[in-house]
This record gives structure tokens, sequence and C-alpha cells, in this order.
């Protein structure tokens, strides 16, 4: 097998005393689309606020494209191409969409490609072209979360981690959300890391599967694999 | 007639107000920092503007950009060094901590220039505009109170550092998350903070007299400035800057110049109370 384009080795971390993570080891192969499933609280956000640099790693190494970037400050773990879309969307109040869109691209300098990149969200979510000058808190869940996620783009990512790509939305709309991420993983290749609570919408976007339980990794495997294991089935997805 | 005078004089007064204010009110809506030292720094440029001019004979146009360009060093260095230490803290603790850098400048300035009232007196006479005077230098304050603002207004809207410090204030960690440096956001803003305040400094030499007494008056108004217009906004500072120079004009005008402070602190208690959101309900963040 390839070299993973992420690799977390025996990571823990947390806030202040509080651990939240335990020996978290996981790899996510390059091209691909991960999910990292698990009940509230299990740690998902705080793992993918460690490996963004929000949060602090207390112990272990995360590799990413052959370095070790645990601890880097944010802006330099964001230029090596990790982009962290967080949970319930944060989009900045007051700024248009475009504005919130070009802000994802503040460490670029390549300005044409900005423009490209740009358009390319525009053609992927049309809605955000036609309301590109309204302030972006007062789209719709499902178009904040269009906006959440362009604005991703914008940042030129290699590796693209959604936190809850489906909190609080119309089944009909996380469809639409799942298609554009098969199409943004097809057309890019950037590789998709994807938490969800929703397990169902999980493994239907994802190949590869985590689940994390308490701050440890329980299971790992393909999404076919897991959704055939009846503990999973049972505990998960309700069967 | 005598209204329409007050009300232009309290125009032209909120103008000034605004300007004052400004910085005050984005280091505050950005960094939640209450900055204790906003009074002394406008005193600070004005010695320096004032000294400038009666030294050198540097005209306070002139000097204003360097009083300006160096506050905002020096705003830059004590946020990145000392306050963004403590920034984490509750509020209080910054306000402690700009309190006692506060007490420092105060000092300095009272032992270094004492308190003797000084002036920049350019003797450009008055506007006469149908039967209403204005004195040219306080025209002179005043436009270049409103240019200063309505340039920061630009900054923060139109430039990618400023669209920082918006996102900044709106979600700090979500700032990080896209590679904005955020201690050093904060720099900067106390820095244009800072750099507001200089200028102000050196827009009042040329109107009032610049002495370490007023700057608690200074402070103050600040404060009231931001309760009435809302926090971090540039045009809920400009809002409540002419508010409250048209209201203590008129408090002047009716019940004497030594109680027209009383009145504006007035106002910002009874507006507290009533609309603590500020009057113009200007949540906003330019
Ligand atoms: N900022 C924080 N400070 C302290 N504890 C936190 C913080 N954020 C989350 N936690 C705790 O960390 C644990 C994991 O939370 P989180 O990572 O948000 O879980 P998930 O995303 O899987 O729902 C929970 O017990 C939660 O209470
Ligand atoms: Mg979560």
């Amino acid at each position: 097998m390839a070299e993973p384009l992420l690799s977390i080795e025996n990571l823990s971390a947390g806030y202040g005393d509080i651990r939240v993570l335990w020996d978290i080891s996981l790899a996510v192969q390059a091209g691909e689309i991960t999910c990292i499933v698990g009940s509230n609280g299990a740690g998902k956000s705080t793992l993918l606020r460690t490996i963004s640099g929000l949060v602090p790693a207390n112990s272990g190494r995360i590799m990413f494209d052959g370095a070790n970037i645990a601890n880097m400050p944010p802006d330099r773990i964001l230029a090596t191409g990790i982009v962290h879309v967080p949970e319930g969307r944060r989009l900045f109040r007051g700024l248009s969409v475009r504005d919130n869109l070009l802000l994802g691209a503040y460490l670029r300098k390549d300005d044409t490609a900005v423009k490209r990149d740009l358009d390319y969200v525009f053609t992927l979510f049309p809605i955000l072209q036609e309301r590109w000058k309204q302030d972006a808190t007062t789209l719709s869940g499902g178009e904040q979360q269009m906006c959440a996620i362009g604005r991703g783009i914008m940042s030129k990512p290699k590796l693209l981690m959604i936190d809850e790509l489906s909190l609080g939305l119309a089944p009909r709309l996380v469809e639409r959300l799942g298609e554009a991420l098969l199409e943004i993983n097809r057309t890019t290749g950037i590789t998709i890391l994807l938490v969800e609570q929703d397990v169902i919408t999980a493994f239907e976007i994802a190949r590869h599967g985590l689940i994390i339980e308490t701050g440890r990794v329980s299971k790992t495997g393909t999404t076919e694999a897991l959704s055939g294991d009846p503990a999973i089935r049972q505990a998960y997805l309700g069967v | 007639m005598v209204y329409v005078q007050t009300l232009v004089n309290g125009i032209v007064l909120g103008a000034l107000y605004a300007c004052l204010a400004v910085g005050f009110s984005l280091v505050w809506g950005v960094l939640n920092v209450i900055n204790m030292l906003h009074g002394s720094v406008i005193i600070f440029g004005g010695y320096l503007t004032f000294f400038a001019w009666h030294s050198y004979g540097i005209h306070p146009l002139f000097a204003l950009p360097v009083v300006a360009a160096f506050m905002f060093l020096i705003g830059y260095v004590t946020q990145l060094l000392m306050i963004n230490r403590v920034i984490d803290q509750p509020v209080l603790t910054t306000l402690t901590l700009t309190f006692g850098l506060d007490l420092i400048l105060y000092n300095f300035m009272t032992v270094y220039y004492t308190a003797t009232p000084r002036r920049v007196t350019l003797d450009l006479g008055a506007l006469d505009l149908f039967g209403i005077a204005v004195p040219v230098d306080r025209v002179f304050g005043m436009v270049l109170a409103l240019a200063l603002t309505g340039l920061l207004y630009l900054v923060l809207r139109r430039s990618r550092i400023g669209r920082a410090i918006v996102a900044v204030r709106m979600d700090s960690a979500a700032a990080a998350l896209m590679g904005i440096k955020v201690d050093r956001i904060y720099a900067i803003t106390f820095g244009i903070g800072a750099l507001m305040a200089g200028a102000t400094g050196a827009i009042f030499a040329m109107v009032y007299p610049v002495t370490t007494n007023l700057s608690g008056t200074y402070l103050g108004k600040a404060f009231v400035v931001c309760v009435i217009g809302g926090l971090g906004s540039v045009p809920g500072a400009l809002a409540g800057g002419i508010v409250l120079g048209i209201v203590e004009s008129f408090a002047g005008q009716f019940f004497g110049p030594q109680h027209a402070l009383t009145v504006g602190f007035l106002l910002m208690l009874i507006l507290l109370v009533v609309k603590p959101t500020g009057l113009t309900g200007i949540k906003g963040y330019e």
C-alpha cells in the first residue's frame, strides 16, 4: 500500500488537565474519502482541532506529507495543505459570501489561481454566486455549509477535513452536499476526511471509516466491511 | 438662530469625538480590552505635536502622520509583548494592565511636561456662514477627524488586513483556521487604536489645551461614545460621537458649559439601562 497522506501515531490531547484523546493512531490514504464516526462527545472535533493546531497535542506524532506537524501553529499547518471546515460552519458575520470565501485564501499569493478556485466554487455551488454580496450568516443552513466548504476549497487543501457535514440539515440537502464532496474528490483529487454523527450518511460517502469511542479508535476498515459488522449495525445503524 | 449655532458647534465637536473614540471602540470590540491608556495616548500625541510646532515650527498637519505612525509602533509592541500575554484572561485583568500602563505614561508626562496647559495657536480666525460663526481651526480639525475616521472605515472594509481584523472580531478560532495569526492581528488592532489616539491628539492640540489633566476626561468620552454607538463599529462611533457632541453642546447652552460633561455621562447611564446595545443598535464590525 502507498504511503498514507496523513498518519497519526499514538496521539493524546485534551483541554488543560482534561484529557480527551487517548493514544489515537490512524491513517488516511491520499485521494480517498475517509470518515470518522462516533457518538456525541467521543472526541471527533477535538481530533480535528488537534490536527489543525487549535488544540495542542500532549504526545504522539501527526505525520502529514512526510513531516510531523504536531503542535505547529495553525497558519503553518494550513500552509502544508490541511484545511479544517469547523463544526457549525463558523462563517464570519458581517462579511459577504465573497469575502468569506476570500478569507479562505488569506495566506495565498497566487492571485490567478485564487480567481480560478473562486470560479470553481461558484460552479460547484451556483447559489453562492447568486448570493455573493449577501452577509454569509444570513444564508440558509445548507447554503452556509456550501459556503464553509467553498471557503475550505479556497485554502487550496490537499486534505479537506469537514466536521459534521449534515448537522441540522434536511436529508435532501445532505445528499446534495454528499454529491458535491464526491465531485470535489473526483475532479480535484483532494483527500477528504469527513466527521459525522450520522453514520449512514458517512458510510455512503466514504470508502474508509474509523470509529471513535471515548477518545480511542475502536474500529477501522472499509465502510463496506464496517456496515456489515453486527456490533456496529446495532450501535450506530439501529438495525 | 442661536440653536443652529449650537447645533453646528455640536456637530463639529461630535466629529472630533468620533475620531477620539473610534480607536478605543475598535480595540474594545476586537480584543475585548478596555484600553485605559487611550486618554493618555491622546495627550501624548498632543504633546509631541505641540513641541514639534513650538520648538521646531513644524505644522501639526505634518506632525500628525509621524505622531500617528509612532503611536502605531508603540501600540503594536505593547500589545505583542505585554497585553497578548494576558489576552485570554478575564477583561478585568487586561483592564488592570492597561490601567497600570496608563499610570506610568500619565505620571511620566506630568513630571516631564508638567500639567501646564499648552496649545498650538494657528490664529486662523473664524468662518462666517450665514451668521453662524465657526472657528477655522475647529473646522480644519473636524475635516481631519472625519477624513481619518473614513480612512479607517475603508481600511477595515476593503483591505486584506481589514478583513482579517473583522474575522478575528467575529470568531478568532475560525480566523486562525484561515491562517490568520490572531496575536498579530491583535497587535495591529491595538496599534491602530493607538494610531487613532495619537492622531486625535495632534488634531486636538490645535483646538484644545494639551494637559494631562484632560486624559481622564477623554477616556470618559470614548467610553460614552461606545455606549451610545455600540462597540467596534466605525459608523457606530461616528453616530455616537455626533450624538454626544450635540447633546453636550445643547447641555452647555442650557445648563452652562461646566455641566456639559455630566449630561454626557447621564445620557450614558440612561442608555445603559434602557438600551445596552447602544443607540444605533449597530453590533457591527466595521
Ligand atoms: N473547549 C473545551 N474545553 C473543555 N472540554 C471540551 C472542550 N470542547 C470539548 N470538550 C470535551 O471534550 C470531549 C469531546 O468533545 P468533542 O471533541 O467536541 O466531541 P465530538 O466532536 O465527538 O462530539 C467532550 O467530553 C467535551 O465535553
Ligand atoms: Mg463534534
